[in-house]
């Protein structure tokens, strides 16, 4: 579907001319990328305290056969954590993708920019405070939290052009909501505490389809739209000037991205919390794979590389300290901190050298 | 005025040595000493036993009219009040320093790794220690913590130093780096938290957000010998500072060390701020208003403004203690259906992040050109 959507770009104006090899192989990355995802989900299900053998599995999965345990383990626990895993990771990978593109700073990510910690305050005070919200608009609300911070954030930003000083802008104002919610916290009871301390890592442990659904329709319609605007990306990648001058509505199009980026991100963050690190690294990580900036590319193979990030990552997490279960979110963290921070130091350096 | 201008200007601050503006400084201190005076008197008098003014002074000079008065006010409230005053000044001293090296209106103890890398170290302590003791109670009382504290945090600033180190450090990079690190101190500190028992989760909270609730002698004779050591470390560096804020390009002209510099000033932040948390928590914004409420007050010369701000940062803090302890908080309850203890009242902490939201906000919006 993606592709349908570049070539159909590419052929109307293009800042980049693909050629027929770089197609094929930016499909086979794809192709590949989905297959490890399969083998990923195989063993998602496998593993666990109640080991299934991977030929179960599959009967389980495809077919109604299968013994009536592994069963019910596989089809009410492991799999919507996974497919639940998968989408967060893809959304939060579209929207980093995204924000890097249309901010021009490579350092973005929903995270490091507020918006997750903006979502999370509102789930914090809804939680503790025992909001009665309809169960289905958590995510409306999340969202409201985090177009708060990520509106503040442009306001701030708007005269600047330089990614570290929005980064730490960002960070700021993520400190200001942090405390917010450690304000909120400390009214809590121990059981509501460590219930949201969990969920404020970043977690998808026993999450199942009733919590899928809540996220989905978000991520159903976010992320085709993601998809939709590697274009405008690409354009935005050559500076407002150029953009503008090539007939593309700037500011327009600039907040319209946004929006989606943070509903993306506000999605996951309602259903998950704030897992860290996965927007910033995924497209990172995806650039370098196919050695191209190219939005068009980027964003659909990064979406593939997220999901495969944190599908891997929460089977880690799960069998690390196996019974005990970590949240998936440490993990991202403390992978992704040190790839921040390299990226930083290559930023800095390139900024030093001019 | 322009961007333009406001970058030169702080760019190029020539030291302010009119005798108005030295004069000035001198009345500010001593208006600060007298504030601090006065709020202690008024932190000692408040609470479920009130006392007049007088009253709290002649139970401070041993002349009390009761005994109770004497237990009272000698017994809880003076080492708390006291504990208030030592760690605001630390905090305050900490956050000016953090401000002049980084040249970065934004930095304050808490953005640099420090706070948080304290408190990781507090959390696991409690909850690990917690969990091979038979009883397993862990006092707050005691060296350990605060020990563990320190170690935690000079630790965290030392990382931080380390990585941000490639050819020479750079302010940038320093805040950048520490936000990360304190990223993953605090996801750790999470997580140690959902290994904790039910009677740990709300205290361990309470460190995470800082509060001098129930703090005794013990705790006092904790932080006064680090606030000893490193207030006069602070005050001592301040010419040197002075010379960093001119950039790194003129210090060097100027024939000093800048690298070196350097890290004995973020060594003295970081001993500082984990004194302070060792103490009473992560207690947040103080350490950011403080010194630029000082800033404003002086000017840039970093040697009044050292000295100023951990006045002015006491005073805040104590202030806000005394917000916490007599603000109730019973009406969240019949507002919003909640079970909050409210004899334990708001933390310290959570005073100072409400105080300190809408002045964060204001300087993030003033300063978008600048920061």
């Amino acid at each position: 579907m993606a592709q349908a959507v570049t070539t159909v770009v590419s052929s109307e104006l293009a800042p980049r001319t693909t050629n027929p090899a770089r197609a094929v192989r930016v499909g086979l990355v794809g192709v590949t990328l989905i297959v490890a995802l399969a083998a990923v989900g195989v063993l998602a299900l496998m593993l666990g305290v109640t080991e299934i053998p991977p030929r179960e599995v599959l009967t389980i999965v495809f077919t109604e056969g299968g013994a009536r345990v592994p069963r019910i383990v596989i089809w009410e626990v492991r799999l919507p954590r996974f497919l639940l895993g998968a989408l967060a990771g893809a959304s939060l990978a579209a929207a980093g993708t995204m924000l890097q593109d249309a901010l021009k700073n490579e350092l973005a990510s929903p995270g490091l920019l507020g918006v997750a910690t903006g979502a999370s305050l509102v789930v914090a005070v809804i939680v503790i405070f025992n909001i009665a919200v309809p169960f289905g608009t958590r995510p409306l609300f999340a969202l409201a939290g985090g177009l708060t911070a990520g509106i503040t954030i442009l306001f701030v930003t708007r005269l600047t052009k330089d990614p570290v000083r929005m980064i730490l802008i960002g960070a700021a104002l993520s400190a200001f909501f942090s405390a917010m919610i450690t304000i909120v916290v400390v009214l809590g009871e121990p059981e509501e505490i460590r219930a949201l301390y969990s969920y404020l890592v970043g977690s998808v442990i026993g999450r199942d389809w009733d919590d899928l659904l809540l996220a989905l329709p978000w991520i159903a319609v976010g992320l085709p739209i993601a998809l939709l605007f590697g274009r405008p990306l690409n354009l935005l990648q050559l500076g407002d000037d150029m953009a503008e001058g090539l007939g593309l509505p700037v500011f327009r199009t600039r907040a319209v991205i946004f929006a989606v980026a943070i509903v993306l991100q506000a999605a996951v963050v309602a259903v998950c919390g704030p897992i860290g690190f996965v927007a910033l690294v995924a497209p990172h990580m995806t650039r370098g794979l196919l050695q191209t900036t190219d939005a068009r590319q980027v964003l659909p193979i990064s979406a593939l590389v997220g999901a495969l990030l944190l599908t891997i990552s929460d089977v880690v997490a799960r069998e690390l300290f196996s019974p005990a279960e970590l949240p998936v979110g440490l993990l991202t963290t403390v992978i992704g901190a040190p790839f921040a921070l390299v990226l930083l130091r290559r930023l800095i350096t390139r900024k030093a050298h001019g | 005025m322009t961007s333009l201008d406001q970058r030169s200007g702080t760019a190029l601050q020539i030291p302010d040595t009119r005798p108005f503006a030295a004069r000035r400084f001198t009345l500010f201190l001593a208006l600060c000493l007298v504030l601090i005076a006065a709020l202690l008197v008024l932190h000692i008098a408040v609470g479920t036993l009130n006392f007049t003014p007088l009253q709290v002074v002649r139970a401070l000079v041993n002349r009390a009219e009761e005994q109770l008065h004497r237990q009272v006010v000698w017994g809880l409230r003076l080492p708390r009040a006291l504990v208030a005053l030592g760690a605001g000044a630390m905090l305050g001293t900490a956050g000016a320093i953090l401000q002049t090296v980084t040249r970065n209106p934004l930095a304050a103890p808490g953005l640099i790794g420090v706070s948080q890398g304290g408190v990781l170290a507090i959390v696991a302590y409690i909850v690990l220690a917690s969990r091979s003791v038979q009883f397993g109670f862990i006092s707050d009382a005691g060296l350990v913590l605060p020990l563990a504290a320190l170690i935690g945090g000079i630790t965290a600033a030392l990382l931080t130093y380390a990585l941000s180190y490639a050819q020479g450090s750079d302010p940038v990079r320093l805040v950048l780096v520490g936000v990360l690190v304190g990223a993953v101190c605090s996801a750790l500190a999470s997580v140690l938290l959902l290994a904790a028992r039910d009677n740990e989760v709300q205290r361990i909270v309470r460190w995470t957000v800082g509060s001098t609730a129930g703090r005794v002698w013990i705790h006092w004779h904790t932080l006064w010998p680090v606030a000893l050591i490193a207030i006069p470390l602070g005050f001592l560096s301040a010419g040197l500072a002075n010379v960093l804020q001119l950039g790194d390009g003129v210090a060097r002209g100027l024939g000093v060390r800048v690298e070196g510099v350097r890290v004995i000033l973020l060594f003295v932040a970081a001993l500082l701020t984990a004194g302070a948390v060792a103490v009473v928590g992560a207690v947040g914004f103080v350490g950011l208003i403080g010194p630029h409420a000082a800033r404003r007050l002086t000017g840039g010369d970093v040697r009044r403004l050292f000295s100023l701000s951990a006045a002015l940062t006491a005073n805040l803090l104590i202030a806000a203690d005394i917000v916490a302890r007599t603000v109730s908080i019973g009406w969240l309850n019949t507002v919003f259906g909640l079970d909050v203890p409210t004899g334990a009242g708001l933390p310290v902490g959570a005073v100072t992040a409400l105080l300190g939201a809408p002045f964060f906000l204001y300087l993030l919006l003033r300063r978008r050109s600048d920061v």
